[in-house]
């Protein structure tokens, strides 16, 4: 037996390596998994999303469990865990990039290669924020674009051709002044433009001046460059030409929560809102006021920067296969399920949200929200840009917030405010990086 | 008599063994108690050693963290916004809670009078302090709405514009100093016992001398309700320190029409300490959220140790 025992071990040995030289040569294919986790971080409607992608789970004879919604703490935690879901779907892009600094996400090219997914189908500006070095941390499943609301209606009663949006920054504060109205008292009991309601849009504005609150892929910060500081001088006219902050917000007070008819916009109380696409959704227009006759148009531009006529600012879901899923092949699989044209209509016309494959976005069930076909036009417009995002970015933006307050509603000189943000967050940024 | 020779001395190193009886005793005793036991180690000992651990760390929710000693209370140091909410929570501190403790002194007076009826205002007082902080700052935020709330209706009848509340960042504070004020109920209680046992025969006596009801007041039912003064005011001092859920509820009105919330509006006049260190845990900032606990918590102690040595010169202890 002893004489044997080296003639085992080179068998063995043997058998081992030629089992090893085969997988190279043609790698098996993964075992296919009795059950996949899906989290999804927005997820307003679980019961819908899981029934969505219960279709991959019957196709497949897979057992697909959906979480949604989800706190942003949970997710952290458990792309650090051995067991982290098969496919993460988050509400932004603004974390991807510290998750892969931080090894918690891999890069999907080689998931896009075997699943055959295709990347010409997608819209060049989100498919870009999910881009770093040439790689695809994510891909994007679902966007949002805003753009500027207008009233017919209040641009008849002022004299305004209502079909003639405003189409450059300065055309928008004429027919704002032209729009507002004063009470003998002194109230505004009309505006025309609102720019901080209802969300901020520093972004966008800055944009319009051409810049933005970091440079090209985010690794530094440009708070103070005069792109900025122009974008908040610009807004800073509608609280503090001709009327006060205090009128101004004497108005806004009067108005109700955001998916009520008392909002602003909705009643009539401001002739433009920037918003995004889900407004011309069942559930918002045409379920609070379906009698508003409005008109929607790509946010006007600054007359010397003309070439972004008809572009926006896309930011929106993004879906990644964590580091550690147990199973890349069957996520991949997933993924490209999630991807296709069927499933990105079916998913996003039931949210009045925008598609990011093209093809999707030829389905009817988009045609049939009126006024939809505005924001796809704007997200297909090369000018396009994407919200560029980086691991400081919640502070910044809760900073950024404050000081558009303060310019707009104490008249300050935004230069000086936004020199103090730079000098406090450049280090800020440079440090998160370097982690 | 000396006694002490009876008792006999014990010996070093030696120790009196328990009986079956008092194991058994010891057992039973340490069974009873062990849920709390467990409860107090998991749930409070073990989050409060966790989170001085994590002030010294850059912890962000993820096992992955650095020791950054003492980085976090520097970062908080150099923070406006931790500035601001220092500041605003100190208004609160000394502007609110002498004004409740003053107002809750003069309506337990009110209520300590023989008037017919005189349960019933009690109870009508005391309700609004069983109404949840959220549903009483809801409440409040109808009653304050500057276009066709109930106070501002009211000051319409006689030609006076509401402040704007929730937008002006002069007026926010005061609004909740208001809502504050609304609900001190368990104050007046607390104060109304205290009444109570003021000395009906010194009261009488100072009558009988020629003391009139301000001297009364001020000489003998002040003084003799003085510890209680000193409860409500160190009760009080903690809890304006912890100030949260209204400001937060608050914050999200003075958001009006907006979708986006961030916490401390209008212009971070509400941004108290409590909703500045939420607002930092909810950014995943844990370490620096901790070392604003331990700091909050630090300042507490400090403050009543102050008020307790303080109050020698103000308390006055019958008996």
């Amino acid at each position: 037996m002893k004489k044997l025992f080296p003639l085992f071990s080179i068998l063995i040995i043997a058998a081992t390596l030629l089992a090893a030289c085969g997988g190279g040569a043609a790698p098996a294919a993964a075992e296919k998994p009795e059950k996949m986790t899906v989290w999804i971080q927005w997820g307003d409607n679980p019961a819908q999303l899981q029934e969505l992608f219960n279709k991959f789970g019957e196709a497949n004879g897979i057992k697909v469990e959906v979480t949604a919604p989800l706190e942003a703490d949970k997710i952290q935690t458990a792309l650090n865990s051995s067991n982290p879901p098969d496919v993460l779907i988050l509400s932004g892009g603004d974390d991807v990039k510290s998750y892969a600094s931080k090894g918690f996400i891999s890069p999907l090219n080689d998931v896009i290669k075997s699943a055959n997914i295709d990347l010409t189908d997608f819209y060049a500006a989100p498919l870009q924020a999910c881009v770093q070095n040439g790689d695809y941390l994510c891909l994007p499943w679902g966007n949002d674009i805003y753009a500027l609301f207008w009233n017919k209606d209040m641009f008849k009663a002022a004299g305004l051709d209502p079909e003639k949006p405003p189409q450059t920054l300065d055309e928008l504060v004429a027919m704002s002044k032209a729009l507002t109205k004063i009470d003998a008292e002194g109230n505004i009991t009309q505006a025309g433009f609102i720019p901080d309601f209802s969300w901020g849009h520093i972004d966008l504005y800055g944009q319009r001046f051409n810049g933005f609150w970091y440079n090209q892929d985010g690794t530094e910060l440009t708070v103070n460059s005069d792109a900025m500081v122009n974008a908040f001088k610009w807004e800073q006219q509608f609280y503090c030409d001709g009327i006060t902050p205090e009128q101004m917000l004497n108005l806004v007070a009067t108005g109700g929560d955001y998916m009520a008819a008392e909002q602003l916009f909705y009643a009539g109380k401001t002739a433009f809102q920037v918003d995004g696409e889900w407004q011309v959704g069942p559930n918002f227009i045409p379920a609070i006021v379906p009698g508003l006759n409005y008109g929607i148009t790509a946010f006007p531009v600054d007359s010397n920067n003309a070439d972004k006529a008809g572009s926006g600012m896309v930011q929106g879901t993004v879906a990644l296969v964590p580091a550690k899923a147990a199973n890349k092949e069957w996520s991949g699989k997933l993924l490209a399920w999630m991807m296709s044209p069927e499933i990105v209509a079916e998913e996003f016309s039931y949210n009045a949200n925008l598609p990011t494959s093209k093809k999707a976005a030829e389905d009817p069930r988009f045609a049939e929200m009126k006024g939809f076909d505005n924001f796809i036009n704007i997200m297909a417009n090369p000018a396009t840009t994407f919200v560029i995002t980086s691991p400081i970015q919640t502070e910044l933006i809760t900073e950024m917030t404050l000081v558009e307050e303060k310019v707009l509603r104490e008249c300050a000189d935004p230069k000086p405010l936004l020199d103090e943000v730079q000098v406090k967050f450049a280090p800020l940024l440079a440090e998160s990086l370097k982690k | 008599m000396e006694t002490s020779a009876a008792v006999p001395k014990p010996v070093k190193g030696t120790r009196k063994k328990m009986t079956r009886m008092e194991k058994h005793n010891l057992r039973v005793g340490m069974l009873f108690i062990s849920p709390w036991l467990i409860g107090f180690l998991i749930f409070n000992l073990y989050p409060m050693i966790a989170s001085l651990i994590y002030s010294f760390t850059d912890f962000q929710g993820i096992l992955v963290s650095q020791q950054v000693w003492y980085a976090n209370y520097a970062a908080m140091l150099r923070d406006d916004r931790f500035w601001f909410a220092v500041k605003n929570t100190l208004f609160m501190v000394i502007i609110a809670v002498p004004l409740n403790l003053l107002f809750s002194l003069i309506c337990a007076i009110l209520l300590n009078l023989k008037v017919k009826g005189q349960s019933f205002y009690r109870v009508i007082f005391f309700l609004p302090s069983i109404v949840p902080a959220i549903a009483a700052t809801m409440l409040w935020i109808w009653i304050l709405k500057p276009d066709n709330g109930l106070l501002s209706t009211v000051l319409g009848w006689f030609g006076v514009q509401s402040p704007n509340w929730f937008l002006d960042p002069l007026w926010s504070k005061p609004a909740l100093i208001l809502m504050g004020i609304w609900g001190i109920g368990g104050t007046i209680i607390i104060y109304l016992s205290g009444l109570q046992d003021v000395s009906q025969t010194l009261l009488e006596s100072a009558e009988l001398d020629g003391a009139n009801w301000w001297n009364r007041l001020r000489n003998i039912t002040i003084p003799m309700v003085s510890p209680i003064t000193l409860f409500n005011l160190i009760t009080g001092v903690i809890f304006m320190f912890q100030y949260f859920s209204q400001a937060y509820v608050f914050a999200r009105f003075a958001s009006v029409g907006k979708a986006d919330l961030i916490v401390g509006r209008p212009m971070d006049s509400t941004l108290f300490y409590s909703v500045f260190l939420y607002d930092k845990f909810t950014g995943f900032r844990y370490g620096y959220a901790s070392a604003m606990a331990w700091v909050l918590f630090i300042v507490i102690l400090l403050c009543t140790i102050a008020l307790l040595k303080a109050s020698d010169r103000f308390t006055y202890y019958a008996g």
